[in-house]
């Protein structure tokens, strides 16, 4: 395993547009779902990455796996970029990052047995086959705290909890450096959702993953993870340690996002909670995105797209806000 | 279910069988030859020789019937195994790959659709002249671009599916992807396009044969015997029929087999239930005689207990489940999945699936006239009355509980219309639309579904709901597929609704805690389908006794701890409850007595109810 300095993957100036289907000659307008979004996961890290529905997440969760190309910019895993690399080298790179779905139901082969899908990555690349494959299954079954005998079972045998256990052992099953979780926990109920978060936290404890953790559960994040990315319509609003972001929000979106999650600790205190829905991702504001929404826009916001920067007062936080200045925790 | 659609496919598969099996075993049976020639006994009726007669050369009919079967069989076959091969393996790269090799492949797959199917194949036949060969060969060319459609179809809505997904980031190559994820999981609509393509095939071939350009004679085939038999009609018509009979018989029994072929490899089955008006009410006994409560408030529901068909015979989905509302309150029902607080609901507004039962207990609504009426007992039709007047309901997905065919303003005048008012409609509904916060209520009222987001489309819905002012509101999950920030703001709408429409009781159902804080009076927890405990809000959060609520409370992903606490296990299934508490397998607290006794719903103060034997403990 090579180590290159730095962070383990990094996505630079990531762009990515939808066309939607227009006539036979011309081309809808694309969409753009990212625009221009730097990220950084350091080996071992578990960065969160929280927005409401259209805020590019889920994007950008695939465009770090390659699972989707780029429109724009670069992903650089382990200092590799991965549009660079020739389609074998890039499969073999797949075994050291995975991906764990929102949908337990729809993540797995119906026809399959768990086992089975769990061996798949073992035997693409070629890590263990026959009955020391078999073991290896066993193995990952118990780790994540199932019967190894459900090796057997199909998929529709199993709770939605159940799968998404088995969703993380086939991640597992290739000994991955980094792993996406995109909304893991958010199909299942509150009493499973605590269990599947725990077995994640210690599985990166105990393997040493990074983790990319995508969700709309601002609770869960601060759970999980190190750091926290906020997003909004393709943007990056806010980046930083997820424990100063939850205690000292600064970007008004985050603070926003913040008030209107439920809570039972602080009943009734959210205050007027904020206006109008997120506008439409083929058609953005000009300027800040947020501003049609933000308490504290300016007419300057709407003319230049606020750059993310380094916050006034906080090095390790990064932040996309015309009045940062006045923000500053 | 599964085991019923197996036995339906029992009748027409041993017919398939036994037709397939008398064509391969043709050789061995008992039969005449069938191209021997007996001119003297030509066209001669049925005899205990010659069973089905003999034909125009004086040739066995049944044996040639038989051999005939071979033929078209195989010819048939034949030709559907090609096309299926070929369309399939068009349709799959079609479909994964789009672009220039959907072009190539689907796209000309599809011009070949374009020809009328005889004039295709005679084209063929004159080319390459007449003989089994080329008819298979023809047939499987027009019964291919079948294959690539279905193919191609199942392919695209598979290839975004995430466990395909999955394998391209575990690294498969396309090939293994192709042949072990989606092959398998496109097949059950192939398998039927297979069955479907063989009795057409048959139908063709024997149609071919018929205009001379298929099978040989004298080799026997369905085609050629009608053929024959069309000269000699007047005198022997039996001939004509004996083929006819054959060709029929086969195609239907072909079409029946793939029919419940079809059933079987759904997994959704057959659509379930009849609509709600053929429904009855069967097995629900008379009510209980005690008479009414002292003050049955706005409603009142008793010991509801509901039952779903399982394989393990009839179970309780919902047991023993009773709670009161009084005007102007509002009671949240909180549950995970399997807890029944959605069947409960659906219970009282009389929308229950047909699948699920009522077998006990009432449901005591006081409408606006003062009269206390038993909702589970009262007929469709003035249940239908009351729906959408005295009792309103908003759903979960607004998405999908709109019409996206009928503008947002008719919509919301239907409630009005359906309910007798008809003067002034379009001004009620602007004001209504207005009322829940739609910016512009004059357009949108001329808006379609589509055109607003899902916020709004709740907002429509609210309106639609309190058009006629309502006794009561039934909100099931009203805010769980909105965003936080949209969430936030349906709820302030709800509350703001109670304070204008002050006599309407609400019941809010829903599996976040968190949510029904500032919005409930009441809360009552459901755990696999029965009332485990019940309390007014302040007090469940700050003191839960019953150790399912505290657990819940505790594994929300709140507060600094750093690890969060889970509850082990899984709710159980309906057919497979624990003898004892429901809750005790996965209860810290549970003790011996729990998992022998089921504990009783006690109330432990004023206005709270517990389902735990050692709720004392928990003070």
């Amino acid at each position: 395993m090579s180590a290159a300095p730095g962070p383990l993957v990094r996505g630079e100036g990531l762009t990515r547009a939808f066309h939607r289907r227009g006539g036979l000659f011309h081309r809808g307008a694309p969409v753009m779902a990212l625009r221009g979004v730097d990220i950084a996961v350091n080996r071992g890290e578990a960065v969160g990455v929280v927005g409401e529905s259209g805020c590019g997440k889920s994007t950008l969760g695939r465009v770090l796996l390659r699972l989707m190309p780029p429109t724009g910019g670069r992903v650089l895993f382990d200092g590799e970029d991965l549009a660079q690399q020739p389609a074998a080298h890039l499969r073999a790179l797949r075994r050291r990052m995975q991906m764990v779905f929102q949908d337990p139901f729809g993540s797995l082969d119906p026809r399959r047995t768990v086992g089975a899908q769990i061996a798949d990555g073992m035997q693409i690349h070629g890590l263990a086959h026959g009955s020391g494959a078999r073991d290896a299954v066993a193995a990952l079954l118990k780790q994540v705290g199932l019967d190894p005998d459900h090796a057997r079972r199909l998929p529709h045998e199993f709770s939605g909890g159940q799968r998404q256990r088995i969703a993380v052992a086939r991640a597992l099953s290739t000994r991955p450096d980094f792993i996406v979780a995109d909304e893991p926990v958010s199909a299942l109920d509150v009493s499973i959702q605590a269990q599947v978060v725990n077995l994640l936290a210690d599985l990166r404890a105990e393997l040493g993953l990074a983790l990319l953790f995508i969700s709309h559960d601002l609770h869960v994040v601060r759970h999980l993870c190190d750091r926290v990315v906020v997003m909004y319509l393709g943007r990056v609003m806010e980046e930083g340690p997820a424990r100063d972001i939850f205690r000292a929000p600064a970007h008004p979106y985050t603070r926003a996002l913040l008030a209107a999650t439920p809570s039972l600790r602080h009943r009734g205190t959210a205050g007027a909670p904020l206006a109008g829905e997120v506008p439409s991702i083929a058609n953005p504001p000009s300027g800040c995105v947020f501003r049609t929404r933000c308490t504290m826009a300016q007419p300057a916001c709407a003319e230049a797209v606020p750059p993310i920067e380094p916050m006034p007062g906080a090095a390790d936080r990064r932040i996309a806000c015309l009045r940062a200045a006045e923000l500053s925790p | 279910m599964r085991r019923l659609s197996i036995r339906a496919l029992a009748a027409p598969g041993i017919l398939a069988a036994i037709i397939v099996l008398a064509a391969i075993a043709a050789p061995l049976l008992p039969l005449t030859d069938p191209v021997r020639q007996d001119v003297a006994n030509r066209l001669t009726g049925p005899s205990f020789t010659h069973w089905l007669g003999q034909d125009e050369y004086g040739r066995d009919v049944l044996s040639r019937i038989v051999w005939g079967a071979r033929v078209s069989l195989s010819v048939a076959f034949a030709a559907a195994a090609m096309a299926a091969a070929g369309g399939t393996l068009l349709g799959i790269l079609g479909g994964y790959f789009r672009g220039v090799v959907e072009l190539v492949t689907v796209r000309v797959a599809e011009v070949v659709l374009c020809f009328p199917p005889l004039l295709l194949a005679l084209l063929v036949v004159t080319l390459m002249g007449p003989g089994a060969g080329t008819l298979v060969f023809s047939l499987a060319i027009l019964f291919a671009p079948g294959f690539a459609r279905v193919a191609y179809a199942e392919t695209l809505s598979a290839r975004s599916l995430d466990y395909v997904t999955a394998q391209e980031a575990l690294g498969a190559r396309t090939r293994r992807i192709l042949a072990r994820t989606l092959l398998p999981n496109i097949a059950p609509p192939l398998l039927v396009q297979f069955s479907l393509t063989v009795a057409s095939a048959m139908v063709l071939e024997s149609g071919l044969s018929f205009l001379g350009l298929g099978v040989v004679p004298p080799s026997p085939s369905w085609g050629l015997m009608i053929r024959g038999a069309r000269a000699s009609m007047e005198q022997a018509p039996l001939l004509l029929f004996w083929p006819c009979l054959a060709l029929t018989g086969t195609v239907l029994v072909l079409n029946l087999l793939c029919d419940r072929l079809r059933d079987l490899l759904d997994p959704r089955g057959k659509a379930a239930g009849r609509p709600g008006f053929l429904r009855r009410l069967v097995a629900l006994p008379a009510a209980p005689v005690g008479a009414l409560p002292a003050a049955p408030g706005l409603l009142t529901v008793e010991g509801l207990t509901l039952e779903i068909p399982s394989r393990a015979g009839q179970v309780q989905v919902v047991r023993d489940v009773g709670f009161s509302l009084a005007p102007g309150e509002t009671l949240a029902i909180v549950g995970e999945s399997g807890s029944g607080k959605t069947l409960t609901g659906l219970a009282v507004m009389g929308l229950l699936p047909s699948a699920v039962k009522p077998v006990a207990g009432r449901i005591l609504f006081t409408g606006r006239d003062g009269q206390v009426r038993d909702l589970l007992r009262m007929p469709e039709t003035d249940m239908r009355a009351l729906r959408g007047r005295d009792l309103a309901m908003i759903f979960q997905d607004p998405s999908s509980s709109l019409n996206p065919l009928l503008r947002i303003g008719a919509q919301v005048g239907e409630s009005l219309r359906a309910h007798g008012v008809t003067q002034g409609v379009k001004a009620r509904v602007v004001a209504l639309l207005r009322q829940v916060g739609l910016p512009d209520p004059e357009r949108a009222a001329d808006a379609y579904p589509h055109e607003v987001s899902g916020g709004q489309r709740q907002r429509v819905m609210i309106a639609a709901a309190i058009a006629n002012h309502p006794r009561l509101l039934l909100a099931d999950e009203p805010t769980t597929a909105l965003d936080v920030t949209v969430q936030a703001q349906i709820l302030g709408l709800l509350a703001e609704l109670r304070r204008a429409e002050g006599a309407m009781g609400m019941v809010f159902v829903t599996h976040n805690l968190a949510v029904v804080s500032d919005i409930a009076d009441r809360v009552l927890v459901m755990y696999a389908g029965e009332v485990v405990e019940e309390a007014p809000v302040t007090d469940i959060f700050a003191a839960p006794r019953h150790p399912y609520t505290a657990a819940l409370i505790a594994s929300m992903p709140e507060g600094e701890a750093e690890r969060l606490s889970a509850i082990p296990g899984a709710v159980p299934q309906p057919w497979a409850m624990p003898t004892g508490c429901r809750f005790a397998p996965r209860c810290v607290m549970a003790a011996e007595a729990c998992r022998t006794a089921a504990p009783a719903l006690v109330e432990i103060a004023s206005g709270r109810h517990s389902r735990c034997l050692r709720w004392e403990e928990m003070a």
